[in-house]
């Protein structure tokens, strides 16, 4: 081969040079670790412990972080309306354990068909919530119907290029209408009270179940933002009308990311309406919505595991502090969120590893000429042998 | 590229593992410090919310059991020992209040809860009582059709608010045509129905049902359906923030008490506080308790409350249920000597007395419900309430109201029920007093 | 029944009034100063305490709405030099900081005050209403209402549009660099407009406590109401306000006539998302290079 196919041969080759692996090993052992920690609570906790339920809450509540995490840290949609596909997931779930509930516990009047039904009139369970029965298709339905209506959403919403603030502020309208449509129906939703009253799955399996799931969204979080299409995604939210120019479909890459936050928003839906037993019009209003995306900012927002880290600091903290400190431990979750965007406004994970890179970096002129190493080993891989010699710099 | 994300990740996971470790770590070690001197207190769990839109009504149930707790204290406590109040916020949120059931239970092993406001806060916590075996009491007035082993309830049920407020209204008042208004969910549904029923039985009139959305302040509309229907009186079972809103704008359309008046079972002294003397005159409230009920132990009882809480405190029905409801754990303990659920439910708190500032209450023997005294409040221009009426006698709660579910009863003494509650405790919900009569 | 569905038109004015009195503060705080205030109906609610506050000390109403503009405009000082200055640039950081800073605002007045509802009354003078159609009277306090909202937004109108401040605020919207390098003192511009903003809110709060309630909890809906009028009306321009408070006002007043109340706000809600893809920007609103 000539010279030059040779280079270009070369170059083929060396087009990954750059890329860092889908995970690297001391992610994978960390995660391990973290993932046996808490696959082990079971046995360490005891199955009837509170903190073992609010494990399971707090990964479905990651999952959801993450979700957001994927359409906001890394494809810059702020949407106010997640809990939208979450509340659905749930309630889906949720109506059908409980049908299947009332039908092998009748009511005070001996009815086999959920009680709220029963207080709000109606004498049979209604036609259009019969396939509701198996729970498998509900499931399916709960995965399904909050992914279409995502594409729906985000065929209108993005289509029509509406982002930013007026995105927010409809995505948060949706959830609005959402909660206030399961409360004036409740006849179909249980209103005000929820869904209570049916059996939930806590326990070591189920709870494993939710892990795997949880660990199986955060791989897919990985494998879509460290992929080409995770690039085009951060040049989206870095200047949308410039990844237009270069030719990207705009819309398009964010009605995919959108439905998919949707079904991970829908699976931890489901899981926590199977797991915790209660489903309220609060999980799938505008402020657990907001809850979400404050998460996010404060774990880290370009980062997935800081979804991890808000969801569970915060939901502690507030667990602890509402006991420890019952009359005023909001002020410090206020203070937080002000202390965090303001001085960590990547988020605790997304600060903790800008320090670190930078310490690892040093001064300027250390940095310089650690560019200048990097520029020179590059320029001596494509390079054909003996056109640089060592000791040379680059220009 | 090797060493420094390799650090980068690692702390990165550090990072998630001391968000982990902050779940459980320093809160138990916290925890366990306190329960070091766990022998020399009786805990009781208090589960109210503190925060978020219940709270408005909410915090006054957790300050009169704090104030009945420290009565308690300063006569020397129960059996020696101090009862130590263990307080959590579930700030309005029924998924909270199951999780603060579980660890008020299992992790600070109460003796007893007292909390709950919302029926729906109540449902969600009872399963978590009735499987662990805990003792709940709950002082709202609610819409029974209930009653459950492990719950004790000091509120009000339909037959001892309504029963004898509807033909009140229908034979003293004069008034038949009833337009009702209600908040959007559950309890003023429930509580219309059976005010349907009432009105069948004494010959009145339903001329108009209307529900507004939960927190909703904007009734013109409402108002207008109201004057155009005929109705000569209204019957609201609006709560919170509406009913401020749903007062004040219905005297600013120029309808006084003297034209519809407006009868509900759910508006306290603070809401009247609230909405202003000009707009509450006049209008009746259906409670067993009015801070202004005329004996020596309400005298004193609102004194201490604020001695306690302020000057501009008033006091309600609900708290005031809250605050016998403290002194009835307090003399069960006392009367079993021991903190154990079984021996306080079965013979602890059935058929304790107390001199409440309402009148002598008594908790039945066979549903675990309250015997009460209903009152019929108007009014007053300072926002207080004249009692117009006033029932000869304690009434009998029944947790099955009679009109509605006539084979129904509620009686923990059957030995059906007894039988089913010697079984262990399954999904199968088999905790219920219910029985078929 | 016409006479019913005119009245119901007049009632709706004043639900339009109401709504435009709330979201004139945000219009000039999102619309002007291109913040996100999540804290906006904890600001009304700041403003219903002050007035509750004055008439504890004999005041009416008339008094307590400079009162409240005095109170919540100093608050949205703290707030602006505090919380704001520093993320200007980023709208969307905004959100949060001010969701915080709302959470703080309603834990401390809840503190102060406490948890229970609030008397706030109206004046006098006020009480009664004229007959102009209909049974009912139509009370005072409404036309009262139908004023102060035509006032408000002339007064910002006057001040954003007839003043050398209004000048500035509007090149500084425009563009920040050239209006500091033309001398505009920016800091001193954007503390001056949040105040303004801010005060509006207070005024609102004031205005509506004696016809609604007051408790720390009422800030969520006003700001969510608020939100819609301006995502429907448009930002960044006056007249987007009105038109928004009244479209809105009007359809949840006839939608409740003629179904009900919930059925009223809900339709209200699926009106607005469906006509925001037909505006993108809202009505009035006009698009802007990001």
């Amino acid at each position: 081969m000539n010279a030059s196919a040779k280079q270009l041969q070369i170059l083929k080759s060396k087009r990954n040079l750059r890329r860092t692996p889908l995970i690297s090993l001391s992610t994978i052992i960390i995660g391990a670790l973290v993932v046996a920690v808490i696959g082990s609570f079971p046995y360490l906790l005891g199955s009837g412990s509170y903190v073992l339920v609010l494990t399971g809450k707090f990964l479905c509540f990651t999952i959801f972080a993450l979700s957001i995490d994927l359409i906001w840290g890394f494809t810059g949609i702020l949407s106010l309306g997640q809990a939208v596909y979450f509340g659905i997931g749930a309630y889906l779930v949720a109506l059908s354990l409980k049908i299947n509930y009332a039908m092998d516990h009748p009511t005070r009047y001996g009815h086999k068909f959920p009680d709220f039904m029963e207080w709000n009139g109606l004498t049979a369970l209604p036609k259009f919530m019969e396939p509701l029965v198996s729970t498998p298709f509900a499931v399916a339905c709960a995965l399904l119907i909050p992914t279409i209506l995502a594409f729906i959403f985000g065929v209108i919403t993005f289509k029509r290029h509406i982002y930013g603030v007026y995105c927010a502020v409809i995505t948060l309208a949706e959830a609005l209408i959402l909660q206030e449509f399961i409360i004036e129906y409740q006849t179909y939703t249980g209103g005000f009270n929820g869904i209570t009253d049916y059996s939930n799955y806590v326990g070591a399996p189920f709870l494993w179940f939710i892990l795997a799931v949880t660990v199986a969204c955060f791989l897919i979080g990985r494998a879509l933002t460290h992929s080409r299409i995770g690039t085009v995604l951060k040049s989206i939210r870095d200047n949308d009308v410039r990844a237009e120019f270069m030719g990207y479909n705009v819309a398009n890459y964010r009605i995919f990311v959108f439905c998919v936050a949707a079904f991970m928003s829908a699976a931890a839906g489901a899981m926590y309406a199977a797991w915790v037993g209660i489903v309220s019009f609060l999980d799938a209003g505008p402020v657990f919505s907001v809850e979400g995306v404050i998460w996010t900012a404060v774990g880290g927002r370009a980062t997935l595991i800081g979804a991890f880290v808000g969801a569970f600091l915060i939901k502690a903290l507030e667990f602890m502090l509402s006991g420890l400190l019952a009359d005023f431990w909001q002020l410090f979750m206020g203070a937080l969120f002000i202390i965090v965007v303001l001085w960590m406004p990547d988020g605790i994970v997304g600060t903790l590893g800008d320090w670190l890179r930078k310490r690892r970096r040093g001064t300027m002129a250390q940095i310089r000429e650690e560019e200048d190493r990097r520029a020179f080993d590059r320029q001596r891989d494509w390079a054909p042998a003996g056109t640089v010699k060592t000791g040379e710099e680059a220009v | 590229m090797g060493t420094g994300i390799k650090r980068r990740t690692l702390l990165k996971g550090a990072a998630a593992g001391a968000g982990l470790t902050l779940t459980t770590g320093p809160y138990h070690f916290v925890r366990n410090i306190a329960k070091a001197a766990e022998g020399d207190t009786i805990k009781v769990g208090i589960l109210h919310s503190l925060s978020g839109t219940i709270a408005i009504i909410e915090t006054s149930l957790h300050n009169a059991e704090l104030l009945a707790i420290d009565e308690i204290n300063a006569k020397g406590g129960v059996l020696g020992k101090k009862l130590e109040p263990v307080v959590e916020d579930t700030q309005s949120m029924v998924q909270v209040f199951a999780d603060k059931a579980k660890k008020l239970l299992l992790d600070d092993k109460v003796a007893a809860v007292l909390g709950c406001y919302t029926s729906a806060s109540r449902q969600s916590v009872l399963p978590i009582f009735e499987q662990y075996n805990g003792v709940l009491i709950y002082p709202t007035l609610y819409e029974a059709q209930e009653c459950s082993k492990n719950c004790f309830y000091t509120g009000a049920v339909p037959n001892q608010q309504l029963d004898d407020f509807i033909p009140w209204i229908i034979k003293t008042l004069g008034r038949k045509k009833f337009y009702m208004v209600g908040s959007n969910y559950i309890y003023p549904k429930e509580t219309n129905r059976e005010v349907k029923a009432l009105l069948a039985k004494h010959g009145g009139q339903n001329v108009g049902e209307e529900y507004a959305p939960l927190g909703h302040t904007e009734f013109s509309t409402i108002i207008n359906n109201i004057s155009g229907s005929g109705a000569d009186v209204v019957f609201s079972d609006l709560v919170g923030d509406s009913v401020v809103a749903f007062y004040k704008q219905y005297k600013q359309f120029g309808i006084t008490a003297n034209d519809i008046p407006i009868c509900t079972p759910i508006t306290t002294e603070q809401e009247t506080a609230a909405m202003g003397p000009e707009n509450a005159v006049g209008h009746l409230t259906s409670f067993n308790y009015f801070q202004s009920v005329d004996t020596p132990e309400n005298k004193s009882f609102v004194e201490r409350y604020k001695a306690k809480y302020g000057k501009n405190q008033v006091t309600n029905a609900v708290m005031e249920a809250a605050y016998f409801s403290t002194y009835f754990l307090a003399q069960a303990l006392a009367k079993v000597k021991s903190t154990d659920a079984d021996a306080l439910i079965f013979e602890g708190l059935p058929g304790q007395e107390f001199n409440a500032p309402g009148g002598p209450v008594k908790i039945d023997e066979k549903n675990h419900h309250t015997w009460l005294w209903p009152r019929i409040g108007k009014a007053r221009p300072d926002g207080q309430f004249d009692i117009v009426w006033k029932s000869e006698q304690r009434i009998r709660p029944d947790p099955w109201t009679k009109y509605l579910y006539p084979h129904k009863s509620c009686d923990f003494t059957d030995k059906r029920v007894l039988e089913r509650l010697k079984k262990p405790w399954s999904q199968e919900k088999n905790r219920s007093g219910t029985i078929d009569i | 029944m016409t006479q019913a569905l005119i009245s119901q038109v007049l009632i709706g004015l004043s639900v339009a009034a109401i709504l435009v009195i709330s979201a004139i503060g945000l219009a000039v705080i999102f619309g002007v100063a291109g913040v996100i205030n999540m804290a906006h109906g904890q600001f009304i609610m700041v403003g219903a305490y002050t007035a509750a506050v004055i008439g504890q000390f004999g005041g009416n109403t008339f008094w307590a709405i400079p009162a409240s503009f005095i109170v919540v405009a100093l608050l949205g000082l703290i707030v602006e030099r505090a919380v704001i200055q520093w993320i200007y640039d980023r709208p969307l950081e905004t959100l949060l900081a001010t969701w915080g800073v709302g959470i703080i605002l309603e834990v401390l007045m809840k503190l102060i005050f406490g948890p229970q509802l609030y008397y706030v009354g109206s004046p006098k003078v006020l009480s009664g209403g004229v007959h102009l159609i209909g049974r009912l009277p139509y009370p005072y306090y409404r036309l009262f209402l139908i004023g102060m909202a035509i006032l408000m937004v002339a007064a910002t109108f006057i001040v954003l549009y007839r003043t050398n401040f209004g000048l500035k605020v509007r090149a500084v919207r425009r563009n920040r660099a050239i209006s500091g390098c033309l001398g505009i003192d920016t800091t001193r511009v954007d503390m001056l407009i949040f105040m303004f903003g801010s005060g509006l809110a207070g005024v609102a709060g004031a205005v509506l406590a004696p016809i609604k309630s007051v408790s720390t909890t009422m800030g969520f809906t006003y700001a969510v109401n608020s939100y819609m009028v301006l995502v429907l009306g448009g930002v960044g321009n006056l007249l987007g306000v009105p038109t928004g408070g009244g479209l809105i006002g009007e359809a949840e007043t006839l939608l409740a006539f003629k179904y009900n109340s919930v059925i009223g706000e809900l339709l209200v809600f699926i009106f607005i998302v469906i006509a925001i893809r037909v505006f993108p920007r809202g009505i009035f609103g006009y698009y802007e290079r990001a």
